[in-house]
């Protein structure tokens, strides 16, 4: 890795730790003590701290042979498969959420969250595939329709009146109409063939 | 990290290898799914329209991803590698050329993996449709580079194809030990070289004076002797003669720590005498003595030969060879008056009963021994007079040897050869009969 190179990986994966201990630290405060918060806590601060170890110990490399290891190197590399393995930072997504939901309804405070969200998964996604911050630039576009509609669904949340009645039913109508088009988005990706079997050499 | 090259041409005509790519989605891609339906759901659930609003943007990557992006994955892809060496010494760097072609948009990325005794270096991921890295052999052998993973990432970086190359092996030579100096043999073969022997000839080196017949060349008239004695005197000059060299590397055991053992030390000694000794003009051969027989390299001469010699070796490494004794060799192997130089741990008995067998066949030899490691310390008695017992026999075994005239150096691998050798360089080779 050259020295530029290095620097810029370095710095990146940084961006993703703060912004993943940003996120929790957003969603916690202020602290509440209901609805399984701790236990969601923990879970956020498992998930990021392993997302960050696992960017941090991503270049380590295991031994293709483990045969007559001894017992330390065999839990080191036990360890290092598991940080790889296990998705860390999905149990984190969803463990800020429900902190964030637990906290009375605050839309700007929500909004934050899930722009430093997907900042977070960006970053995340740099620094694991070791790419520049200019392989996000075809997404440029379809970010800024994203925080616009992020700025959409925080003003719909500040809107008054939002009790039982009409308002409630529409506003469930448009959160059920919103899945059925997300759904109907992602199914062709969900459902895409298969990797062919063999694979490559 | 990047570490792009020029356009290559020579890599073109490198035939390429057509490999499929197996697909499947990244974990951006699962981690978006993740917060678009976890935030839909909490929307609902919880009747709060800023979460759809957290939802959005992670669904509309995942849309924009969707959209036509099957149409956009290559099936297979072309891959070129191409080594700059296939035989390298160790320590020398080597650089491995990559080239994909019919990926189309996608991005790639290469990471290698590097096989045993091979040092990457820094750089171990590139990205772009060609690259070069570079690498260094650790250790003689012949050794698998390693395996080169090649990532491709769709646009929206939602896709992942992955397949891997095994990359070719590599020849690594062992790297020779510095030495400069040559033992020479009292008694040089009627041969031309450029060794001065100890008979008058039509070399450079000074050997004499004596009287001058017809038939002398008058530019040889030594003018200051014939004023003082009254009559024509010529000088006379050292014939210039080659010597057989033959190298015996004992392959039979191998101890200390891999990288500095008995058996590197042995290989890196012969290459560098052999190499020495092919500077000079001599005629170089090799023996490898190892379990289940002997293989060997009939003396000649040249840089081909040098390398002739080393594959020779490494291939004593790989199993069996011809022959089956140590004691019998063929005349071409160990042709009469040849120096022998054996670089040997002197571990194996049968292997110094063929040393023994050769010196008293009249053979000259000299033993650089390259043993370097000794039995562990422990503390029960018994383990410790082990140790001694086996100490004692080592310097038996080479006092032995001593008493029957060959001369036994140590080198500790690390130091030049010329330095324990240099008592015997200094002046001509005399073994006792």
């Amino acid at each position: 890795m050259t020295g530029t190179g290095a620097i810029r990986g370095a710095a990146i994966r940084g961006a993703a730790i703060l912004l993943g201990a940003g996120c929790v630290v957003w969603a916690t405060v202020p602290p509440v003590h209901r609805g399984y918060a701790d236990f969601a806590l923990f879970l956020a601060i498992l998930g990021v701290t392993a997302g960050a170890l696992r960017l941090t110990l991503a270049a380590v490399p295991v031994p293709e042979d483990n045969y007559l290891l001894p017992a330390p190197l065999r839990v080191w590399i036990w360890f290092l498969e598991t940080l790889r393995q296990v998705p860390w930072e999905e149990g984190a997504l969803i463990a800020v959420l429900w902190l964030e939901v637990l906290h009375r309804a605050w839309p700007w405070h929500t909004a934050v969250l899930g722009a430093a969200l997907i900042a977070y998964l960006l970053a995340t996604h740099l620094a694991e595939s070791g790419a520049s911050p200019d392989a996000l630039r075809p997404q440029v576009r379809v970010l800024a329709v994203g925080a616009g509609l992020l700025s959409l669904g925080a003003g719909a949340g500040m809107l008054p009146a939002v009790g039982p009645g009409a308002g409630s039913a529409l506003l469930r109508l448009v959160a059920a109409g919103a899945l059925i088009a997300a759904a109907g988005l992602v199914l062709p990706y969900v459902t895409a063939p298969g990797p062919p079997p063999g694979g490559g050499r | 990290m990047s570490s792009s090259i020029e356009p290559n041409d020579r890599l073109l005509r490198v035939p390429g290898h057509d490999l499929e790519v197996r697909w499947r989605s990244s974990r951006h891609a699962r981690r978006l799914l993740t917060l678009g339906f976890a935030a839909v759901f909490i929307a609902l659930l919880a009747r709060r329209p800023e979460f759809a609003g957290v939802a959005a943007p992670a669904l509309l990557l995942l849309a924009g991803g969707g959209s036509g992006r099957v149409q956009r994955r290559p099936a297979r892809i072309s891959v070129r590698v191409r080594p700059s060496a296939t035989r390298a010494f160790e320590g020398e760097l080597v650089a491995l050329d990559v080239r994909a072609e019919g990926q189309g948009d996608s991005h790639v990325r290469w990471t290698l993996h590097p096989g045993a005794e091979i040092d990457p270096g820094d750089v171990t991921a590139a990205d772009g449709a060609q690259a070069r890295f570079t690498f260094t052999p650790e250790r003689w052998g012949r050794r698998p580079i390693g395996t080169m993973d090649v990532v491709l990432r769709d646009r929206w970086r939602l896709a992942e194809g992955h397949l891997t190359v095994t990359l070719p092996k590599l020849d690594c030579y062992p790297a020779p030990a510095d030495q400069r100096t040559k033992v020479l043999l009292r008694r040089l073969p009627n041969r031309l070289g450029e060794h001065p022997a100890r008979t008058s000839g039509e070399g450079i080196e000074f050997f004499g004076v004596r009287e001058y017949v017809p038939g002398d060349r008058q530019r040889s008239i030594n003018w200051p002797a014939s004023t003082r004695r009254g009559r024509l005197q010529v000088n006379t000059f050292a014939a210039e003669r080659s010597q057989d060299v033959v190298l015996l590397a004992d392959a039979t055991s191998d101890v200390g720590e891999p990288g500095s053992s008995a058996l590197d030390l042995a290989l890196r000694g012969a290459a560098a005498a052999a190499r020495a000794y092919l500077e000079g003009r001599d005629r170089v051969g090799v023996i490898t003595y190892q379990w289940g027989g002997v293989s060997w390299l009939g003396p000649g001469l040249g840089r081909r030969q040098l390398y002739r010699i080393i594959d020779s070796m490494l291939r004593s490494d790989s199993g069996y060879a011809r022959g089956a004794s140590f004691r019998r060799l063929p005349r071409a192997a160990l042709p009469p008056g040849a120096l022998v130089v054996v670089f040997s741990p002197l571990l194996d008995q049968r292997f110094v009963e063929a040393l023994r067998d050769m010196r008293e066949r009249g053979f000259h030899m000299l033993v650089v021994d390259v043993l370097n490691a000794e039995p562990p310390v422990r503390r029960r008695r018994e383990d410790q007079m082990a140790r001694r017992i086996w100490q004692m026999e080592q310097e038996a075994i080479r006092f032995s040897l001593r008493e029957l005239g060959v001369p036994v150096v140590h080198w500790d691998g690390v130091q030049s050869l010329d330095l324990p050798l240099a008592a015997h360089t200094r002046r001509p080779l005399a073994a006792r009969r």
